[in-house]
């Protein structure tokens, strides 16, 4: 279903409802992925779906339904479902009037028809890519070659209309020797540029590199974290800057807008249009979406908000609402840290005893204020000394808070997308300073 | 049965296009979740949705294709792009490993229900809610109360070209509670029941059973005390753990571990590998004596009890471990003959979007014969941990560390002041080879769980570990806070 399409069965519905407020979204997917593990492919699949969801409001009450059915019948039934729902919720003397839409522009890279076309077969190649370094070294594998298109259009009583075209490709594997593993990952919204052989080539060297893992004392540790298990520890960050979050005190820095946290390498930004991971221009309400600086050289700036929150904190919407309803409140999903300005390489350099560490595993909360986590390295985990990397080590469990980590940090000059969350996330490298290890495990 | 011609139309045509074996699995989902939020009734919403999922095995290789599509055009094309894309996956296959079920079935199941829940009118399901949130607010230091319920029910019609035609309708329900109290740059939180709230098979008598508004001052006034209790001491101590937390426990360290995907390598880029190695199979001490862990899939109220898994397998009751000893994992019906032995029955979808694949369903730890105060009568110096709060365990599944909301220090068999912020952690066979006593029968319930991850695309599973509060001897507590 093409956006004019969408947009089409979407105004369909809007005119069958008879409420004060209504909005109405559409959106559907084409996911593929092929997952692979010991030679084999274990789960080679392809779902296409759709869903059509209503909001609707009457008298400051909501009700929300969805269906994945597109006959009369069913979009009749659909809407007076919401209304009933509404006409049984209780008022909200907070709920605010369904936003405007304004002119959107969607990243021109996000959508690639190449990636959208894509089918098994191309999938296939790309596994067989990844295959080959890993079985010249005689080790195995697993992991996954994905691909998927997804459209959303939203269009409400108060005149806005959004629509959004976006594709995603993606691999990541984790190869594995007699005594140690390695990992590497890839992800685009052109499927052109997962390249198999140089992601299958990367994990084998780590594999490798980390052949016969030392056992190393936990405690107090330097760091270079590369940016998959940068990512992954920085993102259990990213909620704290929901308007939500601050609202109602659990953020770390609600009643403190405007406090230094972070060294003067920390600039964060919300930023859909960002290369490496370009999204939607505009939110699930519909509201146009602002690139936001979050955090300015250490110093916390702002946080995201929706049509709710923005009301009901006296500040601008930043188009940030995800689906209606959720108990998350507006969230930073476009997540961009800026690079720092030494290399990777030099950040290893100046290291003379301390870990490089290419992912976490497992990351928890452990105190919501503080933001302290716990998880484990994974997947090639190397010593550092002298400014050299000498070996692999055996996994470490660490607990540390991700404010006191950004405290001591330094980043590299290089950038990438970590991962495929439910929002992007494109972060450096890290060298983190006192680095907080607690146990160890045996592999 | 419904959807039978479509499902003759689909098997056709991948008969026709290759596939040596295909099933299809027409699931009609509905789901409602209401939740409150500070007085406000944040979530109101209703979603049904209907699709079907087809398998298709081609020279040993299998192929997975999915749509909402329910048109002849669109069943025809879902059943050609799955035996294209088994073909894809025998393209790349440094071996075969699919076959087809040896066995059959044409049945039905049902949820058993005391009450169905559409027949509790919405206005008094959301009055209920609002009810118990408003009781949380015991404190003002209550800065977010937060009160729900989850209905789900899935019809699903199974058909297989070796003449499985299975009708299943299955209802869930779900409701919980939340306080978050804030003071003094500090944030505690109190859940019931358990962490997650109480999710069981059956109808609306889980809510009534979850008993929220009974239950809602207290877990508010918990929280707020929280906020002045001591922090929990750091080193080595007789730990008790409370019934939810011990299913949490057997969920991370034996559920995910015994899944046979899990130990052939298939999870290891996502969600990890499996210490305990086909090697370790009727030899390994998993745990002490009286550790005796089962899955059985007819439980009642279990979340994962159904009538048959989604690959046509019978539901039944098997052991992993047993007196101590690992004796199985939880295998799908490909897993199972690589090791020689049959299906258990524990292969879940998420819905009709999604493969069947190995799941945790209902695995039980077993009761023990110790009152649920005896459990505290032989410990000098001890803690009494409640209700999960944070869980990380690492890719092998044995160097854990859990967090819990609440704890109780325990002094000659004596329970004493309230504790915030307890952890522990520890390593699998030695932790629940520690373990010294098990609550007995009457301490035992059902603990549901119904969002639990895995595979590549992600799933969420709904999966119930049965336990008893339990003790441990020598357990690391405290290595969560710097001290």
């Amino acid at each position: 279903m093409n956006s004019a399409q969408r947009e089409a069965l979407a105004q369909r519905v809007l005119a069958r409802s008879k409420a004060e407020q209504t909005e109405v979204s559409v959106s559907v997917s084409d996911a593929s992925l092929t997952r692979f593990a010991r030679g084999i492919s274990n789960q080679n699949v392809s779902t296409a779906d759709r869903t059509i969801a209503v909001r609707a409001i009457v008298d400051g009450k909501t009700g929300v339904a969805a269906t994945s059915s597109i006959d009369d019948a069913s979009l009749d039934a659909l809407v007076a479902r919401a209304l009933e729902i509404a006409s049984l919720a209780p008022s909200d003397p907070d709920i605010q009037p369904l936003p405007e839409s304004g002119p959107v522009q969607t990243p021109p890279t996000a959508y690639v028809a190449q990636t959208a076309e894509a089918g098994p077969a191309l999938r296939a190649e790309i596994c067989a890519a990844i295959f080959e370094p890993v079985e010249t070294a005689d080790y195995w594998c697993a992991g996954y070659v994905s691909t998927s298109s997804t459209g959303l259009t939203v269009v409400n009583s108060s005149g806005a209309i959004a629509s959004f075209d976006g594709t995603d490709a993606g691999a990541n594997v984790k190869v594995t020797a007699p005594d140690s593993t390695g990992f590497a990952e890839r992800y685009a919204a052109n499927i052109a540029q997962i390249d198999g052989t140089s992601i299958g080539t990367l994990a084998t060297e780590k594999a490798r590199a980390s052949a016969q893992p030392r056992a190393v004392e936990p405690g107090e540790w330097t760091v270079i974290l590369e940016p998959a298990a940068f990512g992954e520890l920085f993102g259990y960050l990213t909620s704290h800057f929901s308007a939500q979050s601050f609202n109602d005190g659990s953020s770390f820095f609600a009643g403190n807008l405007g406090g230094r946290y972070f060294s003067n390498d920390i600039t964060i930004f919300d930023d859909f249009a960002h290369p490496l991971a370009p999204g939607m221009p505009f939110d699930y309400e519909g509201a146009v979406k602002r690139r936001v600086t979050l955090v300015d050289r250490g110093t916390v700036m702002n946080y995201v908000t929706d049509s709710y929150y923005a009301k009901k904190l006296g500040v601008a919407n930043t188009g940030h609402a995800l689906p209606a309803p959720n108990a998350y409140g507006p969230q930073a999903t476009n997540v961009v840290m800026a690079p720092g300005s030494a290399t990777t390489k030099e950040l290893i350099a100046s290291t003379e005893r301390g870990l490089l560490i290419t992912r976490f595993w497992y990351i928890r909360t452990v105190d919501q204020k503080k933001a302290i986590v716990t998880g484990m390295t994974r997947d090639g985990t190397f010593l550092i000394e002298d400014g050299h990397i000498t070996g692999g080590v055996k996994n470490l469990r660490f607990n540390q808070s991700i404010i006191d980590a950004l405290a001591h940090a330094t980043l590299s000059s290089d950038q990438h997308r970590t991962a495929q969350y439910s929002y992007s996330l494109v972060v450096p490298s890290a060298k983190i300073e006192g680095f907080r290890f607690t146990s160890s495990t045996q592999f | 049965m419904e959807f039978s011609s479509l499902a003759r139309r689909a098997l056709d045509t991948a008969s026709i296009r290759g596939a040596g074996y295909a099933d299809i699995r027409f699931e009609v989902v509905r789901s409602e979740r209401i939740e409150v939020r500070n007085g406000i009734v944040a979530t109101l919403a209703d979603a049904s949705s209907t699709g079907f999922g087809i398998r298709a095995l081609v020279d040993g290789a299998w192929g997975f294709a999915a749509s909402a599509d329910l048109t002849d055009a669109g069943i025809d094309a879902t059943a050609a792009l799955a035996v294209t894309i088994a073909q894809a996956s025998a393209s790349i296959a440094r071996r075969r490993f699919g076959e087809a079920p040896a066995q059959a079935y044409v049945d039905r199941f049902a949820t058993p229900l005391a009450t169905d829940p559409g027949t509790i009118p919405l206005g008094a399901r959301v009055a209920g809610l609002l009810e118990a949130e408003k009781l949380l607010h015991a404190d003002p230091s209550i800065a977010v109360g937060r009160a729900w319920i989850d209905l789900w029910r899935s019809r699903k019609y199974f058909f297989s070209t070796i003449g499985s035609a299975i009708e299943q309708d299955i209802v869930q329900t779900g409701a919980g509670l939340m306080a978050m109290a804030v003071a003094g740059g500090d944030v505690q939180v109190r859940k019931f029941p358990g962490d997650i709230g109480l999710y069981k098979s059956g109808g609306w008598e889980v809510v009534e059973e979850a008993a929220l508004a009974q239950n809602a001052a207290r877990i508010g006034e918990e929280a707020a005390a929280l906020l002045r209790a001591p922090q929990c001491p750091s080193g080595t101590f007789d730990v008790i753990l409370g019934g939810s937390q011990v299913s949490l426990q057997i969920h991370e360290s034996c559920g995910h571990p015994a899944e046979l995907d899990r130990v052939l390598g298939w999870e290891a880029n996502f969600s990890g590998t499996s210490f305990l190695e086909l090697s370790q199979l009727d030899a390994l001490k998993y745990g002490s004596d009286i550790v005796t862990i089962v899955i059985d899939n007819t439980l009642p109220s279990g979340m994962a009890t159904c009538g048959y898994d989604d690959e046509g397998t019978k539901s039944g009751v098997s052991d992993i471990v047993r007196d101590g000893i690992l004796r199985g994992y939880e295998m799908s019906n490909d897993t199972a003959r690589a090791i020689g032995r049959e299906s258990n029955a524990c292969v879940r979808a998420q819905s009709w979007e999604y493969v069947p694949m190995i799941r945790m369903c209902n695995l039980n730890l077993l009761p023990g014969t110790t009152p649920f105060e005896g459990l505290f009568e032989d410990v000098r110096d001890g803690i009494y941990m409640e209700t999960n709060r944070s869980w990380s365990i690492d890719d092998r599944r044995l160097n854990f560390q859990f967090g819990c909301e609440i704890a109780w220090e325990v002094k000659n068999g004596k329970r004493g002041r309230m504790l915030k912020n307890p952890t522990y952690a520890g390593m699998t066979p030695q932790f629940w080879n520690s373990c010294d006593a098990i609550g007995d029968a009457a301490s035992w319930y059902p603990w549901g769980t119904p969002n639990c991850g895995k595979g590549e695309p992600m799933q969420t599973g709904r999966t119930t570990q049965a336990a008893s509060p339990a003790r441990f001897r020598n357990v690391t507590v405290g290595v969560g806070y710097r001290e």
